[in-house]
């Protein structure tokens, strides 16, 4: 009997295995032993039956889930994606239903058989299973496939989706009566939690799996989870205390395999496990080489001069994946490729987060047929159902982790077995070596850890506005069940008071905060009463934090996407700009709709979207290193390497190209100021925190002011001013003593926590940013959180919220044992310095980039005085717009 | 600060008040009272010292100058009634003798008699005082007056030498008209670009610098 392996792709591969089921478990005693339940078992023998007659047999790591599932078991199961790690949870669900019913349907036949006439038609058994998954694109894939199963295995179940795209109508189906299985976004599970009766709907809920785990971990949306899966389990244990509530993960690899665990299932009396599937997958890295390094620039993002490169790439694939890292570079890609090859109108196309969720269906459907031949995405498409037309994938730019990498390279080739085939573009010659680093750690499987946010106040207060908006809850239950959250099990009783006096009362008792109305105490538990309140909370529920955003409209209808108010607030009537690789002429603003027409213009500029910029990971930081010695010492095969050759001996004859023991620091003069470069190669995040600290060092003695830059590389520090400092001071710039001091006042002397509080003073709902079409117009309650900085900084010191910035600034932004790591290096390096009059290759990204940071020690007043002169040298400067491309 | 304009002389304090000695008046703009009440009504905390702060600089301000007059163009309460209005009529009664003018602006949605009972003075749209026109937003005419109007809570970007750039309340005098910094600290900036002959003037921690 031939049997293929089991996945949930619409289409199956053709090559058949030709193993019987029962061969895999002789290998291995333990595996017997374990697998011995569960295959004599009903649901077991009618799922492999059913299995059989689809011609595919089990992986061994799906039966592992499924026995474990039966015992009682929680826990993560960890695959490489394509190898059907969706069934290895659903499918024991199922499993376990099946079971359940033969079991009932036999004792139901021994103790009275005159009841036969349940006949009737299909009534709900309630929630049995609670699927989150971090996309809305995910869901409707998934609950496709898994509707499937419940057919052909007769299953009378019904699989539904909620999230943000779902039609009201459907929502309120779903509160009337529960689906047996519900697909989710963590934002839905909160919106749920803050209706009112919802907590009746879970007391049949057997299990909740959280999809791509390791994509929530690292993020607030991962906190957002871990608390609904606290909350959920808090109330079935209330009412059904003997119930037992499964909590499954699902996640690639990631270097916390362990800690992920923890995070998920912190609860000490569950049986936890995690489950590894064997089976590897073949991955194929390849980069597109100029044919000599003068076609690169020295710096940029956008690398087009490689674009007739892809073309042929693009040709010979069935269809090609081009993964960008920001929105406005697919843009800019789509427009470019369309003006190289006519002829790819119509077989291209272009998906991001702000294009219309029924144009981004359009093209995940056209993307399964296989009708396209290429699409320009971000990471909208990371994540997901496989799209089977998907031979090869394109990076353009650095993805900046090989964990991010492998994972873009896994959505081609996705069969078991099948070979996944990923080029790498680079966009400026420097990543000519990031590409050459990134394949020697895919090599050796150096993947980067996700760490798990943790002592998130702003995403606590939230909650528990969520669920004083819902049900309302019980202060003692509730603490007892948020501290055992991994995120918050280091919560102090004195903080959990603080918070619960800043959503009841305002503020501490300290500070009066008079008339301050939000949560109050009703029947014995704690509710937020005004019904205008609890619409504002729910319409903010969400830890993701953007800038106020528009939709798209034609004049004649039909909508195109999302654009940001700023981008929006800067165009006149008739300019025009592209979205969703579309020419648009910009007509008019009317009830917060942007409405447009299509433009005969050519060329347009290209929105440009705010998002996080990701730093390079430590893993890919030291192999950075590594590759620099090499390509000197022509040690190496990597291609990438002796294309970069010239350039690098460039740079060695205006300047230095530090080795690994080596530490180079540039000290150059020119009409702009006086800067200083340094080069640690530790990725942008460390890079911000160690300028600061440098600068801060350098400015304790003499008044001065630095403007300051990083990248990935290496930072600058701009002085207008003669640095004062002599060369043989340098390496104690450096030095790691005094560093946790020496850092606190740093960042108080930058805006690093006042940057961090705008996204904290959005998610605890202090101010409100605009929300996709649901734009309200609060306009007296308008503020910004920077003003609450001040506000709480001035009259609120002991807020916790401001903690909260000043927490990320110092931990999640610095890693400080990484940055202690760096300067140890530093110490035992050898520090070079070279002082020149002209920008160098390794400094001019760093030079160009944009987005600064100021640091002063001059008194304020004498630098305005001081700036003001200047500019009056200057006469009449022109500003560039620095976030708009010219195409 | 003292600056000549439309032949008259007028004082601008770093505490984001004019005073014109000539008509011993003190003009601020944007006071905002009631704001962080308000918001704190529609469950969002905001410490209440805020308001007690600005009548604080507020009456620095009266000590320093022993005005006559107060004019507020524009914006003095936030919304509506509320507890710190309430510390605001408390405060009225210890300068008894200061008449308050209000022109009144976007925000100032009390009852008449709510004024009248803290003895303000309330312009509807506009006062002129010559040779100036007090408003709360530009007007769409011109005419001989020069205007001043508050609403913009207008701030001036400065650029230095070697990309340095700062962010600063100011005080903006153009060509027919001035706008007023915002009084209140509860309030944020919005950038105005200054063009050939206008002048700007910066507020710093100390003092008022002119930089444009």
């Amino acid at each position: 009997m031939k049997l293929t392996p089991l996945r949930t792709s619409a289409s199956y591969s053709k090559q058949p295995y030709e193993i019987e089921t029962k061969e895999l478990t002789i290998n291995n005693t333990s595996k017997i032993d374990a697998l011995m339940g569960i295959e004599t078992s009903k649901g077991y023998r009618q799922v492999i039956k059913w299995l059989r007659q689809k011609k595919r047999k089990p992986f061994s790591f799906q039966q592992e889930a499924w026995q474990y599932y039966a015992e009682g078991y929680s826990g993560l199961v960890n695959a490489p994606t394509g190898f059907g790690k969706t069934f290895s949870l659903f499918l024991a669900v199922v499993i376990d239903e099946l079971n359940t019913r033969a079991e009932q349907k036999t004792e139901k036949q021994k103790t009275s058989k005159q009841k036969t006439h349940s006949k009737k038609k299909r009534s709900s058994t309630g929630l049995r299973l609670l699927w989150i998954t971090p996309l809305r694109s995910l869901a409707k894939d998934l609950a496709r496939a898994m509707t499937e199963v419940c057919r052909e295995l007769e299953l009378d179940w019904l699989v539904s989706v909620r999230n943000g795209d779902t039609p009201q109508a459907e929502k309120l189906r779903q509160k009337k009566q529960m689906p047996e299985v519900l697909i989710i976004t963590p934002e839905s599970i909160h919106l749920l939690l803050a209706q009112k009766n919802t907590s009746g709907q879970f007391s049949q809920l057997q299990c909740i799996v959280t999809d791509e785990w390791h994509e929530l971990i690292g993020s607030k949306r991962g906190v957002m989870t871990e608390l609904a899966i606290s909350r959920i389990r808090g109330i079935i244990h209330q009412k059904h205390p003997e119930r037992l509530l499964r909590i499954w993960g699902i996640s690639a690899t990631i270097g916390n395999m362990e800690q992920a665990m923890d995070v998920l299932v912190p609860y000490p009396e569950v049986l936890r496990i995690i489950i590894k599937a064997t089976e590897e997958k073949k991955i194929v890295i390849k980069s597109i080489l100029p044919d000599h390094i003068d076609m690169l620039p020295w710096a940029g993002h956008l690398g087009h001069k490689l674009a007739h490169k892809l073309l042929p790439i693009i040709y010979k694939s069935k269809t090609t994946l081009v993964f960008t890292n920001t929105r406005g570079q697919a843009e800019l890609w789509y427009q470019n490729l369309l003006n190289l090859d006519e002829n790819l109108a119509g077989q291209i196309a272009i998906h991001h987060g702000s294009i219309d969720f029924e144009l981004r269906n359009w093209i995940e459907d056209a993307l399964h047929s296989g009708i396209l031949k290429a699409v320009i995405s971000t990471s909208s498409l990371d994540l997901g159902v496989d799209f089977k037309p998907v031979d090869t994938v394109v990076q353009i730019g650095s993805p900046k982790g090989v964990a991010r990498f492998l994972q873009r390279a896994g959505r081609s080739g996705h069969s078991p077995h099948e070979i996944s085939t990923i080029y790498f573009l680079p966009t400026h010659a420097l990543e000519l070596v990031e590409a050459a680093a990134i394949k020697e750690a895919a090599k050796t499987q150096d993947i980067e850890s996700r760490d798990p946010i943790v002592m998130a106040f702003d995403t606590l207060v939230q909650y528990m506005v969520t669920i004083a908006v819902g049900d309302g809850f019980d202060e003692q239950q509730l603490y007892h069940e948020v501290k055992e959250t991994f995120a918050y099990h280091e919560l102090l009783p004195s903080e959990w008071s603080w918070l619960m006096q800043f959503i009841t009362t305002g503020g501490d008792s300290l500070s009066a905060y008079h008339e301050f109305k939000k949560v109050s105490k009703v029947d014995g538990l704690w509710k937020v009463e005004s019904r205008q309140m609890a619409m504002r909370h729910r319409l903010h529920i969400g830890t993701i934090v953007s800038d106020p955003m528009l939709k798209v409209k034609y004049l004649g209808g039909g909508f195109i996407g999302m654009v940001e108010e700023s981008f929006i607030s800067k165009m006149k009537a008739g300019s025009s700009f592209t979205l969703a690789g579309k020419v648009l002429d910009f007509v008019m603003v009317k009830d917060l709709t942007v409405l447009v027409r299509r433009s005969r213009a050519k060329r347009a500029i290209t929105p440009s979207w705010m998002g996080g910029r990701i730093s390079l990971s430590a893993n890919l930081g030291t192999i950075l290193r590594k590759k620099y010695n090499e390509t000197l010492d022509k040690s190496h095969d990597d291609e990438e390497l002796d294309i970069i050759l010239p350039l690098f001996e460039r740079q060695a004859k205006v300047s230095h190209v530090p080795k690994d023991d080596e530490f180079l620091i540039e000290l150059i003069h020119t009409k702009d100021g006086h800067h200083l470069f340094a080069y640690p190669f530790e990725g942008r995040q460390v890079h911000e925190v160690m300028a600061a600290l440098i600068a801060y060092r350098i400015s304790r003695n003499t008044p001065i002011t630095f403007s300051i830059a990083m990248n990935d590389y290496g930072f600058e520090l701009l002085s207008e001013q003669q640095l004062p400092i002599e060369e043989t001071e340098i390496r104690q710039l450096f030095s790691p003593e005094h560093l946790a001091e020496d850092i606190v006042i740093s960042i108080n002397a930058t805006e690093m926590a006042r940057r961090k509080f705008r996204d904290i003073a959005c998610i605890s709902g202090l101010i409100f940013q605009g929300f996709p079409g649901k734009y309200i117009a609060n306009k007296h309650l308008q503020s910004s959180a920077s003003l609450f900085f001040n506000v709480f900084s001035d009259f609120d010191r002991h807020n916790l919220l401001l903690r909260q910035a000043y927490d990320e600034a110092f931990y999640q932004q610095i890693e400080e044992p990484r940055l202690l790591a760096a300067l140890q290096r530093i110490q035992q390096s050898k520090i070079i310095i070279v002082k020149t009059d002209r920008y160098t290759p390794l400094c001019f990204p760093i030079k160009v980039d944009s987005l600064r940071e100021n640091m002063s020690s001059e008194e304020l007043s004498q630098r305005i005085e001081r700036m003001t002169a200047e500019t009056e040298k200057k006469a009449t400067k022109k500003f560039r717009n620095k976030n708009d491309h010219q195409l | 600060m003292t600056i000549s304009c439309s032949g008259e002389e007028l004082t601008l304090n770093k505490d984001r008040a004019i005073y014109w000695d000539r008509e011993r008046m003190l003009i601020i703009s944007d006071l905002h009272l009631g704001k962080s009440a308000h918001f704190r009504k529609h469950g969002i905390q905001v410490p209440a010292t805020i308001g007690l702060t600005d009548l604080q600089r507020l009456t620095a301000l009266l000590h320093e100058y022993h005005p006559e007059v107060l004019l507020i163009t524009g914006d003095m309460f936030h919304h509506d009634l509320n507890s710190d209005i309430g510390m605001f009529a408390e405060w009225r009664r210890d300068f008894e003798q200061l008449r308050i003018f209000l022109v009144l602006g976007n925000h100032d949605a009390l009852r008449d008699q709510d004024y009248e009972e803290m003895k303000i003075e309330v312009y509807k749209k506009e006062m002129i005082c010559h040779p100036f026109r007090f408003i709360h937003d530009r007007p769409e005419i011109t005419d001989t007056h020069y205007t001043i109007s508050g609403h913009l809570h207008p701030g001036i970007s400065v650029y230095g030498k070697a990309r340095q750039q700062l962010k600063l309340p100011c005080f903006y005098f153009g060509k027919n008209m001035a706008i007023m910094p915002a009084f209140s600290i509860f309030t944020g900036l919005s950038i105005v670009k200054p063009e050939a002959g206008d002048r700007c003037f910066a507020i710093g921690p100390s003092k008022v610098t002119q930089v444009f």
